[in-house]
This record gives structure tokens, C-alpha cells and sequence, in this order.
């Protein structure tokens, strides 16, 4: 063996210890594992220092996923620049945090497949970059909401719109961004001019529910649509003829089939007429689906469809049962007398077919009737299936049909697993890895749900027990209030200052200059503060940390009606960064009502405290109120911790970075902790003034409005 | 001391207004004058709240005083102020005691946005009283029958800190006002824009579009207000989409997904 080989071997098998010092006896598992190691030696220092200080940081979360690195990282290197290594790591590691090992490791070995969507970064246009806009434009051409997602087909299910994940057919983003709109567009039209329509529904599923007769019908219903689309929106429809496929055999293609359904291409011609043209067209060549064209699943419309029909009708029979009785004569209460009011609706002239609110009118005995806008949005999307009001809609409901779970069919709650917690929303936020020094995206699922009202009895006891601290705590807030006192010797103001006046007349008489200030202000230091406050509900609060932040809630509500600023009262806890949980006790709308105190008497331990997500969820909420000064206070009894790493330093600092994000966005952050040992961390986070430790849990109540008291002014 | 007045030929309103009735709310505004009630306009901006009231003030022959609260319009803005003039202090009348003096309509536009003080001072007007007292001169000015209070506000948008005490708006008649009907909304384009009909068609249904919006990323839909200034923009010669940009959307909205939203819907119609 001569010298040089000699010691290339020596060199490959320091490399290959190294790597097994970092990644362990995965490496060896690798069944090429000779040939990475003298591929690894073949690239330069820097690149090697890059792949050891990335296993390393992989290994902690998956020495597997380390050894599928290491085994790809030098073709890796090979087919790319060195920065966009670092984003195909950052995606199978947004993939493992996400989906778990097999989704990242399927992510990390298709490198050609990232090499090409890296190049057509360029000209690609993503969703997630214009989902917001194509929302809004959505809603703007109006009838039922409809939800944007992604998806790899391209279709409707009458609720939603469902569009790829990136569109990168033209070389411009641009075009690509307008392809997104016409489909959505292309899409929403479907559900507005009728292709939709329970009938259309019902006759296909009986006579056309093959593949072919539906790709006919998509290419037959496509030209109806356009049609309709030219006459109301000739901007929208100038684009999709620009947006046409342009080689002549498909040219050719839609214009046969066009002049051979031209009875399609009318004002007056519905969805029906459509599924009337499909025989003839069972034996000519299909046309190539133009860019901005959706596929149909007739099964899926189908469902959602059927479970909104029977939903709705029983909301709309609901409404209307309670507009009879709202329209009652007051001195009738008899029930035979409800029942004879007729109640009728007249869809108007509806000349070209489309619902619409504004042809809708609803009377009540010949009288018109001022629907709410939620009626009228329910009765607009059931226009929007039927073409009209079906008469059965009218009819009164029969007793006990409907259950209430029904009726909210705003689509967000559903299949709750805590029967005794209403859910009002789910939400998806990123968290900070302080090892990797990067985002997680997305990873952490925060739900939103309601305290249950507990025992209303707490919260008199509450305040029997702190009669007389309660009287103190109001005059200390009262004395913030009357702290607005008249300015006197002012430039302007609304009234004239006697005294300078005078002193200003002895100035004259003496010969020296007068002042101009003259007047005195009246200028109320108008209190222009939203606080957020944030109640650690977890497992660890359980006895009397729980009973001392209830109590201490108490205070401070009956103290802040006395200060006017707005407030808002949220709970969390969570298990795992799938089952993060906010728990709403009050938000800023609600007023210091009943049902507020029965929540708060209602506040229970649950389980984790992952601080981060919270934070950052609340601080957004925080953050759409109008305020000069917005604030968020923690009540909290420990250091962030949840199942499954979120302890130690990476919980603190995850907290901490969400903190900070608050700070950027110009809201103050405050912590109340009863944990003897927060000295420790709390600096860290929060900054050196910006917490407050009680020693006794007994004295949190009276802290923490003393507290807030000093905090805000 | 000297008095300063307003000069009564000055606030009459001259040529009749257009104004496009959509309801019984003429009858009703003349009957609450007749018998000495204060009227409160209740709608969204631009909806035809301040038109309606020069209408009526043209109908009734009355001349107006209109004041535009702000936040920091203050009780002595509207009832009067000392100023020194030569040494001397001066009693100025404000404009609602001119208006109670001579028997004028006031018009308190956007009341809430006043501070709260300025609310009070209107009280003892708009019960039985009909006193406006001007304590600075201790005097006690009793209002003449044909003194009329108008005020108007929007309950959409304010803020909860913003809202109208009850105490205020027991004392009122209220009228509520609303973006008319498509139709009439048209015929407002076009009369006070110049645009041709198919042009007004295409902007009202803009304006309906952006109404869809609004709560979901807008405060406000457009107003017949803003439909009618993009319309003069349009008879000017101004591109329509361009105009729209600039007369609608800029105006409704300074986010730029809303913007751009707002902007693609006006080029699918034009």
C-alpha cells in the first residue's frame, strides 16, 4: 500500500469514528455506508463541519433521521449550493416535527424532486402566499362562504375551494397568481350560477355518475359558466380567454364543442340544460381542461351537500319559528293564534336565475319583515342549492326535532372530545427550537374553548372574605382615576385662568412682559389600556395556587369596573404541541357579567404549561384591540413545561423568544409568580423589572390588583 | 360687551339638495319638527345622513349650523368662550347657543366622537325644557319653536369606549339610515356622478362586492359616498379601474391582500 492510500484510509476512518461519536449505531446501520464516507472526504472543511454540527443537532431529535442525513448530505452538497442545503434540512425537519419520521425521511431523499422546486421558486406562486387575497376576493363576489385550502386536486365541494399547494405552469409568478384567481373564480362560479343545485345533483347521481359523462359535463357546464361570467364580469372573462390553452387541436376542440352546445351560451340556460347536452357529445374527442379548470367529485359534493341541506333547513325552520314568535301581539300568547300567521316568501324577479339577497323578501301576515343578516346569509345559501325558498322551509318546525349541536354549523365545532368545553376555534402557531435556532413551523395546535360556569357561591364568599381589603384596593384605584386634574396656565384650553390673568394684568402694570399663558386645560388623563390576562390552568396549580388565582381574579374584576380600561381573561394549558389549549374566561367584548364570574369561579387545573403558544396566541388577541398601551400579565406558578422536551431551557426559551416577538410588536409583558424559585429564569424572560414574586400564596389576591395598580399608571 | 352673530342669510340652504328618499323618513323628520323633538341619524358613513339634513333644512326654510365633533371638541366649543380682545374679555357665542338664540337647526355630525361633556350640555335641550343654560353668563336661553337638534352617529364602527350614553339616546327620535336599494343606488350614481347607467350598474355592484367584505378584513364596504366619487372620477376621463383604486380601494383599506382583493374584484366588472 503505498503512502498516499495509506493515508486516505487513515483519514476516512477518523471521519467515519467522528461520525459515529455524533450519530451512534444508527450510522452503521447505513448499507453504503463506505461509499458517504469517501464521498464525505472528498468535500471541503467547511462543508464536513456542516454535516457533523447538523447530525449532531438531527441526532437529538432522531439519530435515524442523523443517518439519513449523513448517508444524502454529500449528493446533497453535490447537486446544490450550500444555502439551499440548509432549506432542504430545514424541510424534512419541518417534516419530521410535523408528520413524523417517515414523511421526513421520504422528504429527504427525493433531492432532485427540492433541487427542481427550488428552481421554480422563481416562477412558482404557493398558496400560502396568496390564499389571504383569494379569500377576500372570494367573499367580495359574493353568496356562500367559502373556504380556501389546499389540496392536489382542484375541485369544489360547495363549501370550499380547493386549490394545489403552488401553481408554476407559466414563467411568471404573476401569471401563475392570476391562474390561482380564475380558478377560484372559475370555482365560485360553479356555486353561483346553479351548476349545484340539489336537481343538477340528483340527476346526475341517477342517470351520469360514470367518469365519462362527468368529464363531459365539467367541459359542457365550463362553457355555460364562461358565458355567464362574460356578461357580468367582462375583466374576469377577458383573462381566462388569455389564460386559454393555445394549441390549435385543442383551439379546434373547444370551438366544436361550443358552436354544437350553443344553446348552453345563453342567459336563461341552467345546469339542467347541461346534463340535457351530454348524450351528444358521448362520441367526439374531449377537449384538453383549460389551466383555471376544477375536476368534479360528484360524491363529495354529494356529501356535504346532504348534510348542509337537512343543517340549514332546520336552522332556517328555527328562525323562522322565532320570528313568529318575536312578531306575536304581545297579548296573545295563545299558541293557536301563532300558528295561523302566515309567514310567506317571494324570491322577486330573479330574471337571470343567481340568488341574491336583494331579490328575498320575506313577509309575515302581507307585512315585509327585517331579516338579520345571519337569516339572511342562511336563506341566500339555501337559494344557492334549491334556486328558491322550497315551501316545506316555511312550514313551522315540529316540537323536538332539531338538536342544538345542529345548529352551530359555523363548521368550526365539531367532534369535541371534552363534552363539558365549548371549542370555538383551532389554530396553528409556530415554536421556537433554541438547539436548532430556527422556527418549527406550525408546530404547535392551540385550541380555543370556553371555561365551563362553576359554582356562583365562590365568588360571593370571595367577596365576603376580602370585605375590607376590596374597599382599600377601590380608593387606591378611585385616586388613579381623580388624578386628572384641571392644567392650569396653559397657552390654549377651554376656559380662562383668573389667577395669570390677574398676575398677568400686575405684570402690565409693572411694565414687564405678559405672559400668553392664560388659559386652563381640562384635560382628562384619558386611561387608555387593554390588559390580557393570562391564568396558568396546569396540573400544578391544583389546591390552593387555584383557589389564590380565582380569588385574586375576583379582586381585580370588581377593582378594573372602577377603572374602565378594557380587559380580557384567558386561561392555558395543553398537553403536547398537538393539544395546546386556551381557555377563554372573558374576552375584551364581554362585560363583568354573571356568566364571567361563574367562569371564573369555573377555572380548574388541567394539565402542562407550554407557555410559548400561549403567549402568542393571546398576544395576537391582545393585539387587534385599539389601545395606547396594551399589556400582558401572567399569573403562573412555575417554569414552562409540558410532555415531551418543552422543559428546561427549551421551554424558557421558547417563552422567552414569543415574549420578545410581544415586545417587537409593542406589547408589555408582566409576570405574577408565587414560585420561590423564579429568580432563576424569570429575568431571563420576562427582563429584570418585569415580574413580580409572592411569596405566599395567600397574599396573591391583594398583590396582584396592588400590582396592576402601579403597573398602569 | 359685544356680540357676535351669525348671519342668518348665510346658513340658509339655497338650492334644493338632491336627496333620493327611501322610506317615510321625510314625513317623520317633519313631524318630530313640528312637535319640538330632537332627531337622531343613526347609518353607516356616507350612507346620506348629512344630505338628508340639508334636504330637510331646504325643506323646512330653516337655516343650519352644522358642527363636525372630533375628539377633542369640548361643551365650551359648542356653548361659548371669554376671549380677551384689547384688554377686555369678550363673550363669543358657539354655535349651538347661536343656533338656540336664533332658532336654527343644529347639527351635531359624529356626536360620539365628541367628549363626553359636550353629550350633557345637550341634555336640558332635548327634554321638555328645550334650556340650553350658558353657565359662564348665567343666563338660561330658552329655545324658540322653530329651534331644531339633529344628530347623527354610526353605530358600526366606534369603539365600546366611543358608544352613545342612554341617557343621550332616550331623548331622541331616531332614524336609521342604510345604503339604499341597488336601484335607487344607481339612480344616485348617476345623478350626482354623470356617469351612464351600465357604469353605474358596474360600480354599485362593486360597492355591494365590497360590502360582502365587510367584518372580514373590512371595517366598512364602500359608501354610496365613495361609489359616487369614483364615478365623477370615471365621467372625468380617469380609467375606470384606475379610478376605482384610487376613489375606493385606497380608501377602504391601507392592507395590501385587502387592496389587491379589492382591486381585482373592480377589474372582473370593468
Amino acid at each position: 500500500m503505498s503512502n498516499q492510500s495509506r493515508q486516505n484510509l487513515l483519514y476516512r476512518i477518523r471521519i467515519q469514528k467522528d461520525l459515529e461519536k455524533i450519530v451512534g449505531p444508527a450510522l452503521d446501520r447505513l448499507s453504503n455506508l463506505d461509499a458517504v464516507i469517501s464521498m464525505i472526504a472528498n468535500l471541503n472543511d467547511r462543508q464536513q463541519v456542516f454535516i457533523y454540527q447538523w447530525a449532531g443537532l438531527i441526532a437529538e431529535s432522531n439519530t435515524e433521521l442523523a443517518a439519513h442525513f449523513v448517508s444524502f448530505a454529500p449528493e446533497a452538497f453535490d447537486s446544490m449550493i450550500d444555502a439551499d442545503v440548509q432549506k432542504w434540512i430545514d424541510l424534512f425537519l419541518k417534516n419530521y416535527d410535523n408528520h413524523g419520521l417517515g414523511k421526513a425521511i421520504t422528504s429527504l431523499e427525493d433531492i432532485s424532486g427540492f433541487t427542481i422546486a427550488q428552481k421554480n421558486k422563481g416562477v412558482r406562486c404557493s398558496l400560502q402566499q396568496t390564499s389571504v387575497f383569494l379569500q377576500h376576493f372570494i367573499r367580495g363576489l359574493g353568496g356562500r362562504e367559502l373556504k380556501i385550502s389546499g389540496n392536489d386536486e382542484t375541485y369544489t365541494n360547495t363549501e370550499g375551494l380547493f386549490l394545489p399547494e403552488s401553481i408554476s405552469l407559466f414563467p411568471q409568478p404573476k401569471q401563475n397568481f392570476t391562474v390561482y384567481k380564475l380558478t377560484a373564480a372559475h370555482l365560485w362560479a360553479q356555486t353561483w350560477y346553479g351548476t349545484w343545485r340539489i336537481q343538477v345533483l340528483e340527476k346526475l347521481t341517477a342517470e351520469y355518475n360514470d367518469q365519462k359523462s362527468l368529464n363531459i359535463f365539467n367541459r359542457l357546464e365550463s362553457i355555460r359558466l364562461n358565458y355567464r361570467i362574460a356578461r357580468d364580469f367582462p375583466g374576469l372573462s377577458r383573462e381566462f380567454s388569455e389564460f386559454e390553452n393555445r394549441d390549435p387541436k385543442v383551439v379546434a376542440l373547444w370551438k366544436l364543442w361550443q358552436d354544437r352546445a350553443n344553446d348552453l351560451r345563453s342567459p336563461t340556460a341552467t345546469a339542467i340544460d347541461t346534463i340535457g347536452n351530454i348524450r351528444h357529445f358521448e362520441d367526439i374527442d374531449m377537449p384538453a381542461l383549460q389551466s383555471y379548470q376544477g375536476e368534479i367529485f360528484l360524491d363529495r359534493i354529494r356529501e356535504t351537500m346532504l348534510s348542509r341541506i337537512e343543517q340549514e333547513q332546520i336552522a332556517f325552520q328555527k328562525s323562522l319559528d322565532k320570528l313568529r314568535d318575536d312578531n306575536a301581539p304581545k297579548d296573545e300568547t295563545d299558541d293557536d293564534f301563532v300558528a295561523k300567521q302566515m309567514l310567506e316568501v317571494s324570491d322577486g324577479d330573479s330574471d337571470d336565475g343567481e340568488p341574491s339577497e336583494t331579490n328575498f323578501q320575506l313577509t309575515l301576515d302581507g307585512q315585509p319583515i327585517e331579516l338579520s343578516d345571519d337569516l339572511k346569509n342562511l336563506a341566500g345559501s339555501i337559494m344557492q342549492d334549491f334556486g328558491e325558498i322550497p315551501d316545506q322551509y316555511m312550514d313551522p318546525m315540529e316540537q323536538g326535532e332539531y338538536s342544538d349541536a345542529l345548529l352551530s354549523q359555523n363548521g368550526e365545532s365539531e367532534g369535541d372530545t371534552d363534552p363539558d368545553l365549548n371549542e370555538t376555534g383551532t389554530f396553528q402557531y409556530d415554536e421556537w427550537d433554541c438547539t436548532r435556532q430556527r422556527f418549527r413551523e406550525d408546530f404547535c395546535t392551540l385550541r380555543e374553548l370556553v371555561v365551563p360556569p362553576g359554582d356562583e357561591g365562590f365568588i360571593s364568599e370571595t367577596l365576603e372574605k376580602y370585605r375590607g381589603a376590596l374597599r382599600v384596593i377601590k380608593k387606591c384605584f378611585e385616586a388613579v382615576l381623580g388624578e386628572s386634574r384641571p392644567q392650569r396656565r396653559q397657552p390654549d384650553g377651554d376656559d380662562i385662568d383668573l389667577d395669570a390673568i390677574v398676575n398677568a394684568h400686575v405684570d402690565m402694570a409693572l411694565g414687564k412682559d405678559m405672559s400668553d399663558h392664560l388659559y386652563t386645560k381640562y384635560r382628562n388623563q384619558e386611561r387608555n389600556v387593554a390588559v390580557m390576562f393570562m391564568v396558568d390552568m396546569s396540573g400544578s396549580t391544583l389546591g390552593w395556587v387555584n383557589n389564590a388565582e380565582r380569588e385574586s381574579l375576583v379582586l381585580l374584576c370588581e377593582a378594573l369596573q372602577l377603572l374602565g380600561d378594557r380587559y380580557a381573561i384567558y386561561g392555558f394549558s395543553g398537553r403536547t404541541n398537538k393539544r395546546c389549549e386556551v381557555y377563554s374566561i372573558k374576552d375584551f367584548k364581554e362585560n363583568y357579567s354573571l356568566e364571567v364570574r361563574q367562569r371564573i369561579s369555573g377555572i380548574r387545573p388541567k394539565a402542562y404549561t407550554r407557555m410559548g403558544v400561549a403567549i402568542r396566541h393571546l398576544g395576537q388577541i391582545l393585539q387587534k384591540t385599539h389601545a395606547r398601551t396594551k399589556l400582558l400579565i401572567t399569573l403562573s406558578d412555575g417554569r414552562p413545561e409540558d410532555y415531551g422536551g418543552y422543559k428546561g431551557q427549551y421551554g424558557i426559551e421558547d417563552t422567552r423568544h414569543a415574549l420578545l416577538e410581544m415586545k417587537q410588536s409593542g406589547v408589555h409583558a408582566f409576570c405574577i409568580t408565587i414560585d420561590s424559585e423564579a429568580q432563576e429564569y424569570l429575568p431571563h424572560m420576562y427582563g429584570t423589572a418585569n415580574y413580580a414574586v409572592i411569596d405566599e400564596v395567600e397574599k396573591l389576591p391583594l398583590k396582584v390588583a396592588d400590582i396592576y395598580r402601579r403597573l398602569t399608571t | 360687551m359685544s356680540k357676535t352673530t351669525i348671519k342668518n342669510e348665510q346658513n340658509f340652504v339655497k338650492n334644493k339638495p338632491y336627496y333620493e328618499s327611501v322610506g317615510d323618513e321625510v314625513a317623520v323628520f317633519t313631524a318630530a319638527y313640528e312637535n319640538q323633538l330632537p332627531i337622531l341619524l343613526k347609518g353607516p358613513t356616507g350612507c346620506g345622513k348629512t344630505r338628508f339634513i340639508e334636504y330637510m333644512a331646504w325643506h323646512l326654510k330653516l337655516p343650519m349650523v352644522t358642527v363636525a365633533c372630533h375628539d377633542d371638541l369640548t361643551a365650551s366649543d359648542l356653548i361659548g368662550r371669554y376671549l380677551i380682545k384689547g384688554g377686555e374679555t369678550v363673550w363669543i357665542d358657539g354655535p349651538l347657543t347661536s343656533a338656540v338664540r336664533h332658532g336654527y337647526i343644529c347639527y351635531l355630525d359624529e356626536i360620539v366622537e365628541a367628549r363626553k361633556d359636550t353629550s350633557v350640555v345637550i341634555h336640558p335641550l332635548c327634554d321638555g325644557r328645550r334650556l340650553l343654560p350658558i353657565e359662564k353668563l348665567g343666563e338660561l336661553l330658552e329655545a324658540p319653536g322653530s329651534f331644531c337638534l339633529a344628530i347623527s352617529y354610526n353605530p358600526g364602527y366606534q369603539s365600546v369606549l366611543k358608544d352613545l350614553k342612554q341617557s343621550t339616546r332616550q331623548r331622541f327620535v331616531a332614524l336609521e339610515f342604510d345604503y339604499p336599494d341597488a336601484a335607487t343606488e344607481e339612480a344616485i350614481v348617476i345623478k350626482e356622478s354623470g356617469v351612464d347607467e351600465p357604469t353605474a350598474h358596474k360600480l354599485v355592484k362593486l360597492g355591494h362586492m365590497t360590502r360582502n367584505l365587510k367584518g372580514n378584513g373590512l371595517e366598512e364596504g364602500a359608501s354610496t359616498r365613495l361609489l359616487v366619487n369614483a364615478g365623477k372620477l370615471i365621467h372625468s376621463n380617469v380609467a375606470p379601474v384606475h379610478a376605482v383604486d384610487t376613489a375606493i380601494s385606497q380608501a377602504l383599506t391601507d392592507e395590501p391582500d385587502m387592496f389587491q382583493a379589492v382591486h381585482e374584484l373592480s377589474r372582473s366588472i370593468f
